[in-house]
């Protein structure tokens, strides 16, 4: 376990893969030797003078909310009402009368679908909004990410819920699609794919069509317990030492979601920002497969020096 | 240590962060959500009205379309028919009476058949001037309440159409008086109510006028359509937001005990418009507010609340009950410490709210619970002892948004003291442990993660509670448990700086370096 050095306060800056680069200012910045000599590194970042302390967290005050009639907060309760704004004097026979009323009982009360081309009608507010969810969403039954596309939410699921689309890569097929309708063309990896989004489609270098979420230690761990047993060698690997646990590559920094997370101080030296938890959890953005693919790459390469 | 000339460069690649933009993609999914849903609810009302011909087959069959078929024939009957009144109106000979009472009642019915009259036709055709003339002091009644009820109908549409109503204004207030028959000044009162509606100019001129002492006396009787309709016209002309009208009102002899009889008393339908009459008294009138409790209000509006099931009558009592809650919680509270073990107990009537499945009222019942909760240590007790807790906690976990942020500031509220002054508020430790016992930390976490600023920062603020106030250091296990340092350090890179402030001193604090170094 190599101890953490402290270094005195000062701006630090990052560079990502692209060129860009940012300046934070680090009020603490420990940096940490390992034994693979790997510097693992963690700071502080502090964006304002004041201190982020207990005089200034805004604790759980109970006070009372009044709000003025025309407050958004009642607007679902007035919509009905706003409708009886104005009214009609209507004349009707007491046929006519007693038409319309069934009319309005039966009929109106179902709202048709927005949606062009969507022919389904509604009995309800609510029922259109489970409509809508189930209907003009696309949404990830296992993980409830949301999609824009039905195409995009296949595609997510065949690369974050299927093994057998894993076990492919695995195996060397080109199996992640590009992301842009009518390219056609397949990648390797999901990192290989990325690429190509930004060199040919122009996406942004921070797109990340898959960010992983973080997951607690106990979590990840009944997750890992429930896959294949190459996963469970993962896990092995994991348990044994934390220092290799700690061993962070420049490739897995590329899959993280947040701009600073895809930062690294430079092209060979890898880094790991996280919040001052003590078994690195920095980079869980990064989909099992590409995880894995890079450790494997890692093995063989001799370490970055700084 | 950088000065702030730096602060831009610090800024912009947390704000360009990938989080970011899905924080944005979901926010403008939901406006776009509730947008259509609000523009669905209108377009269903307007389809449900059918046209002369009495087709009713398909209603998906738009409104226009049906229109388009009826709608010239209308147009020129309209103009025909203001062209006759016209001649009507002039001629002065025998039979006189006869005659412009057959062309208004003609027009009228032109007027009335569909629910888009053929208004702007008649407008062209000039009928208000007629209209006008045809209100006259001294006129026949049958005369009066024809041309009341044109101007009624060509005042429900749109805005210009509603105020070429103005010179119309005058006289219609007139009517309202107590020498007029009944028919006749509910008539007037409608066409009154409908401008009203239009917009706050519209009822600035109305005031000005004085239109509404007249119609604030039609509500005196015991019973009547008269009575009905004349609240309802009232309830426009004082929704405000300014609170002129609502002070305007209150000093009415004798109307805050009209409205006190009405509320106790009369059918459902003239209690909706009495209610939303209240609605707006509590909310722009202290005085108002403060007779009407020591008039009793919050027993009658629990009792409504307990006896109907009439979703427009509930909205707007509830709605009441809490703005005289949101006001003083005191007086509020002896009432609920007398009524304790009675059924229609406050309590009782918002549990039952709860229990709806009327979005509205969880919503609204949550707030008024919400305010309650903001009293002394009894009340909060009073609200933790009974059924509400099960409902909360239920509700928490799987309503829509908006419920679950009110139900959240309940249980926080239950949580905390009331504290004087800048002291940190001390937590209540028996109702902590109990409400997070009952399962509510997912549903606080959740909250954290929504893109509405107000929820995560509720979220945070619980968060923080449990951190602090568990016993025995249970609180960041429990945290951990259930992904509230993944929740919480999604704020690393938020764009809204105090929120990333809040999460970053929380897990600096709770879950810093030290943290799990027994494991």
């Amino acid at each position: 376990m190599g101890r953490w050095i402290r270094y005195s306060p000062g701006r630090i800056q990052l560079t990502n893969r692209s060129g860009g680069n940012v300046q934070l200012d680090a009020h603490f910045m420990f940096v940490r030797e390992t034994k693979t000599k790997i510097l693992n590194f963690f700071c502080f970042v502090q964006l304002r003078r004041r201190w982020l302390g207990e005089l200034g967290f805004p604790y759980w005050n109970p006070i009372r909310r009044r709000f003025s009639p025309d407050s958004p907060f009642f607007a679902s309760g007035n919509v009905e009402r706003e409708l009886l704004a104005k009214q009609v004097a209507l004349d009707l026979t007491e046929d006519e009368i007693n038409h319309l009323q069934k009319f309005v009982e039966t009929e109106s009360r179902r709202i048709s679908c927005p949606i062009v081309g969507c022919p389904e009608r509604l009995k309800s507010l609510d029922h259109f909004e489970d409509h809508y969810n189930a209907r003009h969403t696309a949404s990830c039954s296992v993980c409830s990410r949301v999609y824009p596309t039905s195409r995009l939410l296949s595609i997510h699921i065949s690369e974050a819920h299927d093994s057998f689309f894993q076990a492919k890569v695995a195996r060397g097929y080109d199996m992640y699609e590009c992301l842009v309708e009518g390219c056609g063309l397949k990648f390797k990896s999901y990192k290989a794919r990325h690429q190509h989004l930004i060199d040919k489609h122009k996406f942004p270098s921070t797109f990340e069509f898959f960010k992983k979420t973080q997951l607690s230690k106990k979590r990840r761990e009944k997750l890992q317990r429930q896959h294949v047993s190459r996963l469970k060698h993962e896990e092995d690997k994991e348990a044994a030492s934390s220092d290799a646990m700690e061993v962070e590559d420049k490739a897995s920094v590329d899959g993280l979601v947040s701009a600073l997370s895809t930062l690294t101080t430079s092209d060979t030296t890898p880094s790991n920002v996280s919040f001052g938890r003590r078994h690195g959890r920095g980079l869980t953005f990064v989909p099992r497969s590409v995880h894995k693919e890079k450790r494997t790459e890692s093995s063989s390469a001799p370490g970055p020096t700084n | 240590m950088a000065d702030d000339g730096s602060a831009s460069n610090r800024r912009d690649p947390i704000k360009s962060s990938v989080g970011h933009v899905a924080g944005q993609r979901r926010r403008q999914q939901a406006v776009t959500v509730a947008k259509e849903r609000r523009e669905l609810l209108v377009r269903a009302k307007r389809l449900c009205r059918v046209g002369t011909n009495g087709d009713v087959e398909d209603a998906l069959v738009e409104n226009e379309m049906m229109i388009d078929e009826e709608q010239p024939i209308l147009e020129a009957q309209a103009i025909k028919s203001v062209e006759e009144l016209k001649s009507a109106v002039q001629y002065q000979g025998k039979g006189a009476m006869q005659k412009r009472v057959t062309a208004l009642r003609e027009l009228r019915r032109i007027l009335s058949k569909s629910e888009f009259p053929p208004v702007e036709a008649a407008l062209s055709a000039g009928a208000i001037p007629l209209l006008v003339q045809c209100l006259s002091f001294g006129s026949p009644d049958e005369q009066l309440l024809e041309s009341a009820w044109c101007l009624t109908n060509i005042a429900a549409g749109k805005p210009e159409e509603t105020k070429a109503l103005l010179p119309a204004l005058p006289l219609l207030i007139a009517h309202l008086g107590e020498k007029s028959s009944a028919p006749v000044a509910e008539q007037c009162a409608w066409a009154i109510g409908n401008v009203a509606g239009e917009g706050e100019d519209l009822r600035n001129v109305l005031l000005s006028q004085g239109a509404l002492p007249p119609l604030a006396r039609m509500i005196f009787p015991d019973k009547g359509s008269t009575v009905r309709t004349a609240a309802w016209a009232l309830s426009n002309l004082i929704k405000g937001p300014e609170s002129k009208a609502a002070a305007q009102l209150v000093k009415v002899d004798g109307i805050l005990d009209a409205i006190l009889r009405h509320l106790k008393k009369t059918d459902e339908e003239t209690a909706t418009e009495i209610a939303w009459i209240i609605v707006y008294l509590s909310a722009l009138s202290d005085i108002a507010t403060s007779m009407l409790l020591k008039g009793g209000i919050l027993q009658l509006l629990i009792e409504r609340l307990a006896t109907s099931s009439s979703l427009q009558l509930l909205i707007p009592v509830l709605r009441s009950l809490g703005n005289f809650v949101a006001v003083d919680p005191k007086a509020v509270l002896t009432i609920l410490i007398r009524e304790q073990n009675t059924e229609e107990s406050i309590i009782g009537v918002l549990a039952k709210c709860l229990r709806s499945e009327h979005r509205v009222l969880k919503k609204e019942a949550a707030w008024v619970l919400s305010n309650i909760a903001t009293g002394s240590i009894e009340h909060k007790r009073m609200i933790h002892s009974t059924e509400v807790m099960p409902l909360l906690l239920r509700l928490l976990s799987t309503s829509p948004f908006d419920i679950r942020k009110e139900v959240a500031y309940v249980l926080g509220n239950l949580c905390v003291e009331s504290a004087e002054g800048d002291r940190k508020p001390g937590i209540i430790q028996e109702h902590l442990v109990s409400i997070v016992r009952g399962g509510c930390l997912p549903g606080f976490i959740e909250l954290v993660r929504s893109p509405d600023i107000e929820a995560a920062r509720l979220g945070l603020q619980f968060i923080e509670l449990v951190l602090r106030g568990m016993p025995n250091g249970e609180g960041p296990k429990l945290v951990e448990g259930e992904d509230g340092i993944d929740a919480m350090e999604r704020f690393q890179f938020h764009e809204n700086e105090e929120l990333r402030v809040m999460a970053n001193s929380l897990v600096d604090k709770y879950f810093g370096e030290d943290y799990g170094i027994d494991e």
